[in-house]
């Protein structure tokens, strides 16, 4: 039930994540981070498997920041997201592979262009203007469909995402205690 | 074969020297001219190809290799072993790269590579160093253009513009006074070629020197057109043609 949103915009990409972290029948958190800072401009969401979201995001994070600690370089979104894809296709013919749904969002400082890439544990990958993951796919692409509009400015963004939360607060049968925005852009990762 | 040899065979003399790497250089010195200059639009490699007779089918020989379509290399010393570092460092760009990133190594992240493989002939079993010296010229989105010399101990180093070989200090010195930073392409090749000229014996005409360009994307190179966003590669070869033209030109 978790939600993972992605958007891109004319010059960023805001991703949003639910925030509660629910094991069996409690609520174990409501201030959960779903997302790691691989790169300086580069985003990873996840949802799935308790214990495998974590720890791939983690290998991904720790691969991604020691490439660029030996060479003194970011690697660019569509390069990190190739890198991702690869491992979760070799974790795929092994004993146990992760079962973690990804949203890669990244901004390419070197040519200046938002990236938003959906993968899954399959090792699918998609470069698209909007995404999610899950249920809340089943609501929020309909919305992202209708409004979504190429260079949107980073305010009219931030107006369809709040159309498709409200919609998922409408929807959807339980409380996911809200969701947490991130922006990357040219800047970096903030949150909103 | 493996077991037998499991000592290096470059070792430090008393002096603290690695003699065998000091050699390699003597192969390396011994080798012909080659150079390459770094332009504000592009980089340019240059050699002599010096053959022992007339009857050499001298356009079947390749000295200046491209290892990706945006990084090229030329060498000075022993050509045997120019062609296994060519090689390796082609395989190493996509198993160590390529296949994993999705895109092509930048120049920087390959010469360390090659490097890599240069020093380890230098402290493994049964190995001799590589008596290859290397000029490595190379584009890439963040870093721009960029020249890299790579030497048989395994340093590496960027540079402007540069020579190695037999007559790499003269050329040096010739190409200090010429590089400036506002080069175009057209104007390396053009000294490219005078520096050349001064160290060749023999006659100099398109058939006995190569000139290697990584310059603007050719995309009619590519081998195929109609699809978009596939860039052509920035590494060619001037045609024997292109540079008699420019060598009337002189």
């Amino acid at each position: 039930m978790d939600v993972i949103l992605g958007l891109t915009t004319k010059d960023a990409v805001i991703v949003a994540t639910s925030m509660a972290a629910v094991r069996g029948v409690s609520i174990l958190k409501a201030d959960d981070d779903k997302t790691r800072i691989v790169a300086p401009h580069t985003l990873v969401a996840y949802t799935g498997e308790a214990g495998d979201t974590v720890q791939f995001a983690e290998y991904v994070q720790a691969n991604i920041q020691l490439h660029g600690i030996r060479n003194e370089t970011e690697l660019s979104p569509p390069a990190i997201t190739s890198f991702v894809r690869s491992e979760l296709a070799k974790s795929l013919r092994s004993r146990k592979p992760y079962q973690v749904n990804i949203l890669i969002g990244g901004y390419d400082t070197a040519t200046e262009t938002p990236y938003l890439y959906w993968v899954d544990y399959l090792a699918s990958r998609a470069q698209v203007p909007y995404a999610a993951h899950g249920y809340a796919a089943y609501y929020t692409l309909s919305l992202l469909d209708r409004w979504y509009k190429t260079d949107l400015s980073l305010e009219e963004g931030m107006k369809i995402m709040e159309m498709c939360v409200t919609e998922l607060r409408t929807r959807l049968p339980i409380d996911f205690k809200g969701i947490q925005i991130k922006i990357i852009d040219r800047d970096g990762v903030r949150t909103a | 074969m493996a077991d037998r040899y499991s000592f290096s065979l470059t070792t430090f003399s008393p002096s603290g020297k690695l003699v065998q790497i000091e050699y390699a250089f003597q192969a390396v010195n011994q080798g012909v001219t080659s150079l390459g200059i770094k332009a504000s639009n592009g980089v340019v490699l240059a050699t002599e190809k010096k053959s022992t007779s007339d009857l050499i089918d001298a356009s079947s020989l390749s000295k200046i290799s491209n290892i990706t379509p945006d990084i090229g290399m030329v060498y000075s010393g022993m050509g045997p072993d120019f062609r296994v570092l060519v090689d390796k460092a082609r395989k190493s760009s996509h198993t160590n790269y390529k296949r994993i990133y999705n895109e092509y190594p930048p120049t920087r992240i390959l010469v360390q590579d090659v490097a890599r493989t240069m020093q380890e002939a230098t402290q493994s079993g049964g190995v001799r160093p590589y008596g290859v010296s290397l000029l490595v010229g190379g584009y890439d989105v963040d870093n721009g253009f960029s020249l890299y010399q790579v030497d048989p101990s395994g340093t590496y180093f960027p540079w402007k513009a540069t020579a190695i070989g037999k007559g790499s200090t003269s050329a040096k010195t010739f190409l200090e006074k010429r590089w400036t930073e506002d080069l175009e392409l057209e104007d390396a090749i053009h000294i490219a070629l005078l520096t050349l000229k001064e160290s060749v014996e023999g006659e100099m005409n398109g058939n006995t020197v190569e000139i290697g360009v990584i310059g603007p994307a050719s995309d009619h190179l590519l081998g195929f057109e109609g699809v978009k966003n596939v860039p052509g590669p920035r590494f060619r070869k001037l045609s024997p043609r292109e540079i008699d033209d420019r060598l009337d030109a002189l």
